[in-house]
């Protein structure tokens, strides 16, 4: 009886444990590279507009302003590709809100406009004007902001325990570069004029210095973030030895960062939502008119993560074995099609970036009963919906169903107090 | 022999004893979704008829055909897919929660401009969500402003859109499942949504998981906030005081899904029906608290927090008991992400 036992389940763990040409653990050094890049170029990027920045603060002119922009729209590209590292790495996750977050009520930081309206239920703090106001409350507490640094931003990132309080990151800085987009569905950005941030008379908008230590402050604040998250994926950074120690687990954070990313995160909330509600300001990046590249670059990040392959800022591939590999080596009509729809998504969200840049804008496609607009986004939606599906196959041909959905819920539920 | 064949399915983690995952659909069919959706055409063409009659905003027929719908809504809007998802009705009938309050400034635009738009049923299905369903309604019958807000006589016009919008939305998922959804998940086939009947199963179980953790998470985790930071006025149609209702009409309706769902596993069935019943119990003994205002002081957020907790534990047992008895696993929800 022994005997036999011993032989069946050998059997048993034969078949479901094949030995795989890519190793577990080839894949998951592969993805930290790749991380390691990723944030790598983040940060050259973002230093670039640290230097455009600081231009336009010593010399402002529409140029300086133009050519700070422009360095914000550059280090986008490589930061979206990093988005799907998200959610499956806690200390990606905890730190993401500050370089990241979005909606914001922008009324927080600087003037806006007089149909923007004031305090909500929501956020007492909507219009307070930071900017304007070298001294204020908030929740009761007197604020002394009359040094704008990055400390003090720090400390006002969702200031009321309100998360629309978005006083750090890229769109904080969006923000102070493009202003508010008033222009509602039709055509065109936000048009902040570079007066904004002039000396003496020139100045519009008033608090001219003040807006510039803002967005100093908020820039040099997002370099040093990225300079934080960059370690953690370099050789001994935390992040990476989370996710090499333990192979496994290292798998789920893999897949389920594609998962939450494609379903949750982008389709739903960043894409059908903006449609569901006709909003112009339900868009990515509103102030710039940039989230068909938000959207695009999200899905490129999703698709090169599978791949493990990833195209630096500087042209240079960094590649290795990935979890495509796994996936082929146990089911390769599987991997064939999970490749197919992960094409078929950037097809898609290639369509928008293309409208886009051809005139039609993400918020024009937002528009009440704009029919080629909603089918536009809704082929990017479905793309990555039906992508969640075979990420899901994926998670269960790789054996790793009870681990990534248990790990889930532990999260979820943290404790058992009142047991 | 049999022995070791015993021990290899162990080892193989799937215990699935011959299992009818046919039967488990058909009666999650015809006993609770059919019937789900019927009551909310119902009900809804009751709220319709009753805004033709009397659509002022402190009307008693018209709140108490509102509170109806309402109910009927909460009894199936956990069933969020196929039906619901075409033409964004679910979204339709309810958006919430609403961060940046889309459904007052809408509703506001809306009244402000005299839109013409309420005039056209199939017009006023293309304004945005916020301003349509039963938050829409709640709005426009209980809250302070918007109730009060601009001409009567177009507040009327927007109330009856409203209500026949509802019932239009509901109609149409009424019409779906029994026209084809309930044939396509009980025949499961390559070509469409469901290729076994597994999967079929597998949408359930999401279903039900899903919307555990939106009674958990965003029902009763928005308005807790954190201990410092607690957030009365999040809490769900609390101007109607159908916070606490809301969550009672979902989880006799997540109760009854669960216990089909179990009944060919006895082990899990009956500890949900213990946990089930502890979470309806203590929701019952919060009816003096219908909107939850009792999170900002100590006694009253602890017992808005032990029915967070029981639902918690309804979860766990549905999560790491019926999942693995079912062979299925919950996969990604539309509450990832942030």
């Amino acid at each position: 009886m022994t005997r036999h036992f011993l032989t069946t389940s050998a059997a048993v763990l034969a078949l479901t444990a094949p030995a795989f040409a890519a190793t577990k653990a080839d894949v998951v050094a592969n993805y930290a590279d790749i991380a390691a890049a990723k944030y790598e170029d983040s940060l050259t990027t973002t230093k670039t507009l640290q230097a455009a920045v600081n231009a336009l603060i010593e010399n402002p002119s529409a140029e300086a302003l133009h050519n700070a922009q422009g360095a914000w729209l550059a280090s986008r590209v490589p930061y979206q590709q990093t988005e799907v590292y998200r959610f499956g790495n806690a200390i990606v996750d905890d730190w993401e809100g500050k370089v990241n977050a979005w909606p914001l009520d922008e009324g927080l930081i600087d003037y806006v406009d007089a149909d923007y309206g004031g305090p909500t239920d929501e956020n007492p703090l909507a219009a307070l004007n930071i900017v304007a106001n070298p001294s204020f409350e908030v929740a009761g507490e007197t604020i002394d902001a009359a040094d704008i640094t990055p400390a003090l931003l720090e400390s006002l990132h969702e200031a009321d325990g309100v998360e629309a309080n978005v006083a750090t990151g890229y769109h904080a800085i969006e923000f102070l570069l493009w202003g508010q987009d008033k222009n509602g569905h039709n055509h065109g950005a936000g048009d902040r004029p570079w007066t904004d941030f002039a000396a003496g008379d020139a100045c519009t908008g008033d608090n001219c210095d003040r807006r510039a230590a803002y967005l100093k402050a908020a820039t040099d604040l997002l370099v040093s973030d990225l300079e934080f998250m960059a370690a953690q994926w370099s050789a001994d950074g935390e992040a990476r030895s989370t996710v090499t120690g333990d192979a496994d687990a290292g798998l789920v954070a893999i897949l389920t960062g594609m998962g939450s990313l494609s379903y949750g995160e982008q389709a739903g909330e960043r894409m059908r939502l903006g449609l569901l509600l006709n909003d112009p300001e339900e868009e990515h990046d509103c102030f710039s008119d940039n989230t068909h590249n938000s959207h695009y670059y999200d899905g490129l990040g999703i698709q090169n993560v599978y791949l493990g392959e990833y195209v630096r800022v500087d042209g240079s591939l960094v590649s290795g074995p990935s979890v495509s590999d796994l996936v082929a080596e146990v089911n390769a009509d599987l991997d064939a099609e999970l490749q197919g729809k992960l094409s078929t998504t950037m097809m898609s969200l290639g369509r928008i970036k293309t409208a886009a840049e051809s005139g039609f804008s993400y918020d024009q496609m937002l528009e009440r009963g704009n029919e080629a607009g909603e089918a536009l986004v809704m082929g990017g939606v479905n793309g990555l919906v039906d992508q969640t599906k075979s990420i899901e196959a994926a998670v269960k041909a790789l054996g790793l169903d009870s681990l990534a959905f248990e790990g889930s819920d532990s999260l979820d539920n943290p404790d058992a107090v009142f047991e | 022999m049999r022995m070791i064949a015993f021990a290899a399915s162990l080892l193989l983690s799937t215990p699935v004893w011959a299992q009818d995952s046919a039967a488990l659909v058909d009666t999650a069919i015809t006993d609770h979704i059919l019937p789900g959706f019927t009551s909310l055409a119902n009900a809804s063409e009751a709220l319709k008829s009753a805004a033709a009659t009397d659509c002022r905003s402190d009307s008693e027929a018209l709140r108490t055909a509102y509170h109806k719908g309402f109910d009927a809504w909460m009894a199936v809007n956990h069933l969020r897919f196929g039906p619901t998802e075409a033409d964004e009705r679910a979204f339709a009938l309810a958006f919430w929660p609403d961060t940046k309050g889309f459904t007052p400034k809408s509703l506001s635009k809306l009244i402000a401009a005299e839109d013409p738009v309420v005039a056209d049923p199939a017009e006023f299905s293309e304004v945005s969500v916020a301003a349509r369903g039963f938050f829409a309604m709640e709005f426009l019958l209980y809250d302070d402003r918007i109730s009060q807000l601009g001409d009567d006589a177009y507040r009327c016009s927007l109330i009856q859109a409203v209500a026949n919008d509802i019932n239009r939305n509901a109609d149409a998922i009424l019409t779906d499942w029994q026209s084809t959804y309930a044939t396509l998940m009980r025949t499961p086939s390559p070509e469409g949504p469901y290729t076994t009947d597994l999967a079929a199963v597998a949408e359930l179980f999401k279903a039900l998981d899903t919307g555990l953790q939106f009674n958990e998470e965003a029902r009763l985790g928005r308005p807790l906030g954190t201990f410092d930071k607690p957030r009365p006025r999040r809490a769900e149609a609390r101007r109607s005081g159908r916070s606490l209702q809301n969550i009672s009409v979902s989880l006799s309706s997540l109760e009854q899904l669960a216990s089909i769902l179990s009944a060919q596993s006895p082990s899990p069935s009956d500890n949900l029906t213990a946990a089930f019943e502890s979470a309806l119990s203590h929701a019952e003994e919060l009816q003096d608290d219908p909107v939850f205002a009792g999170v900002s002081d100590i006694q009253g957020r602890l017992r808005v927090e032990i029915l967070q907790q029981y639902i918690g534990n309804i979860r766990d047992i549905v999560l790491q008991e019926l999942g693995p008895a079912l062979d299925v696993t919950a996969g990604f929800n539309a509450l990832d992400g942030d």
